[in-house]
């Protein structure tokens, strides 16, 4: 099989996942859908430098990341989207040997009352935009700490830290929607730390 | 290893992630610590509860039906520039044979014949082409829902060259957006522009990239025609412009009222 078909039924197997990372970056439906457009393009023109001993996805996320980053920055931001570089700026630093960072919040309450799938996606989609991407890295695409690191171009320790305050977010936005009004949390700080 | 410590890796225990020497470590303090060994199950319990039973959104079918459209193109102009290479290698071992056989007066012909800069058809065939992609949304706008003194800013501040853009503020003639594009490797701003209901795309190019164009002076309008469209190419103010449409000298409307008498266009030179 040529690289031109094999790309494009790499393309078809993985839409779902490309489109879905696209809306990650963009969260608006038509930006999602130029964004993965542009993207292909990009991808086609550079598939000689696909290594095919590597895997699609990590490869084509990285370009979508590239590209909605260039896309940020000839448009100088649109007031509702924050650009990912200076939001990784501003990202709060949590240290593995943090004393914040050895309590993971025990889903124990949230299988007990049984979730539905689509209520957990959904408080997935609440997340702030980094913790979101990298949750939805790992927990729905299943890439490695490293794939999502070179994606995102952090360190692995990001990438965990992360992934921590995201899943830890998720279980409060959980947790917080079966509570009644003005009821405590549980102990977790609304950025997730 | 104390539970501290434990808990912290935690997360990266459930997805694989530790090290052989640290996982053998969590393991051993797991077998002796009820605790902690109660997270690591409802770890898991969470996992297979929700977290392997979620997907990524679906892509809508109008995407679908988008994308594949894209992958044709993008093959078919592949396909295409596959082609166009291998002519032009033939086309250069003639010349490099007749080179040999008619000496150099010849050569120098057959280099300005041969130029390897863009011709006048070549750049009426990408004009056509960026056409139908921005008309199918195949290339989206950069911004949209201006006017065309913001979008003129908008370019000049990222365009190494005069782009001025018309402000003709007619019922009929709407200024949809623009995005940065490429015309045979030029940087280009690319203009979408409705008529009456038909599109029309306006490229402003650098005036070094219209100059190796080396079309003369006279008719200031050059007019192509090309896969039905209509193409008609000048230069103004510094920068090259061309103008693509299915519907002849009606789109120049796009920078001239229509009660200006403008002078009429000359017949379209090539027939591709």
């Amino acid at each position: 099989m040529d690289r031109s078909s094999e790309f494009q039924d790499l393309v078809r197997k993985y839409l779902n996942s490309l489109y879905n990372y696209a809306l990650v970056l963009t969260r608006h439906v038509e930006d999602a859908e130029d964004l993965l457009q542009e993207s292909l393009v990009r991808a086609y023109g550079g598939l000689h430098t696909f290594d095919r001993s590597l895997r699609f996805k990590p490869w084509i996320f990285t370009i979508i990341r590239n590209v909605q980053i260039d896309r940020q920055r000839r448009r100088r931001v649109r007031p509702s989207e924050a650009p990912l570089g200076r939001e990784e700026e501003a990202e709060p630093v949590v240290s593995t040997e943090s004393p914040l960072y050895s309590i993971p919040l025990a889903p124990e309450d949230i299988l007990v009352r049984r979730e539905t799938v689509e209520r957990v996606r959904d408080a997935i989609r609440r997340l702030p935009p980094l913790l979101r991407e990298t949750v939805e890295l790992r927990d729905i695409e299943g890439l490695s700490y490293g794939e999502i690191a070179t994606i995102v171009s952090r360190p692995i320790g990001t990438v965990m830290s992360r992934l921590y305050r995201g899943r830890n977010l998720l279980r409060t936005y959980l947790v917080e929607s079966h509570q009644r009004p003005g009821e405590k949390g549980v102990g977790v700080r609304s950025d997730g730390l | 290893m104390d539970c501290n410590t434990a808990k912290s890796k935690l997360f990266p225990y459930v997805d694989g992630e530790l090290t052989p020497e640290l996982r053998d470590q969590l393991e051993a303090h797991l077998a002796h610590c009820s605790a902690c060994r109660r997270l690591v199950d409802f770890e898991v319990a969470f996992r297979e509860t929700y977290v392997e039973r979620l997907g990524p959104d679906p892509a809508p079918e109008r995407v679908r039906e988008h994308v594949a459209t894209l992958l044709q193109d993008l093959v078919q102009r592949q396909h295409a520039g596959h082609g166009r290479r291998r002519f032009r290698r033939f086309v250069f071992s003639v010349a490099a044979a007749l080179l040999v056989a008619v000496g150099l007066g010849a050569g120098i012909t057959l280099q300005t014949y041969l130029g390897t800069g863009t011709t006048l058809p070549e750049l009426a065939n990408a004009a056509v082409e960026q056409h139908q992609k921005l008309v199918r949304k195949l290339l989206p706008p950069d911004i949209r829902d201006v006017s065309p003194k913001a979008a003129e800013e908008w370019f000049r501040q990222r365009l190494a060259f005069n782009v001025s853009l018309p402000d003709l503020r007619t019922e009929h003639l709407h200024f949809l957006g623009g995005r940065i594009s490429h015309l045979r490797e030029v940087e280009v701003a690319a203009l979408e522009y409705q008529l009456d209901g038909n599109n029309i795309s306006l490229f402003i190019i650098p005036e070094e990239a219209y100059r190796r164009l080396h079309l003369t002076d006279k008719p200031r309008f050059k007019v192509v025609s090309h896969r039905g469209y209509d193409v008609i190419i000048w230069r103004s103010q510094g920068a090259g412009y061309t103008l693509v449409s299915e519907i002849g000298d009606r789109a120049c409307q796009v920078c001239h009222a229509p009660e200006e008498k403008l002078e009429p266009l000359p017949r379209p030179s090539a027939h591709l």
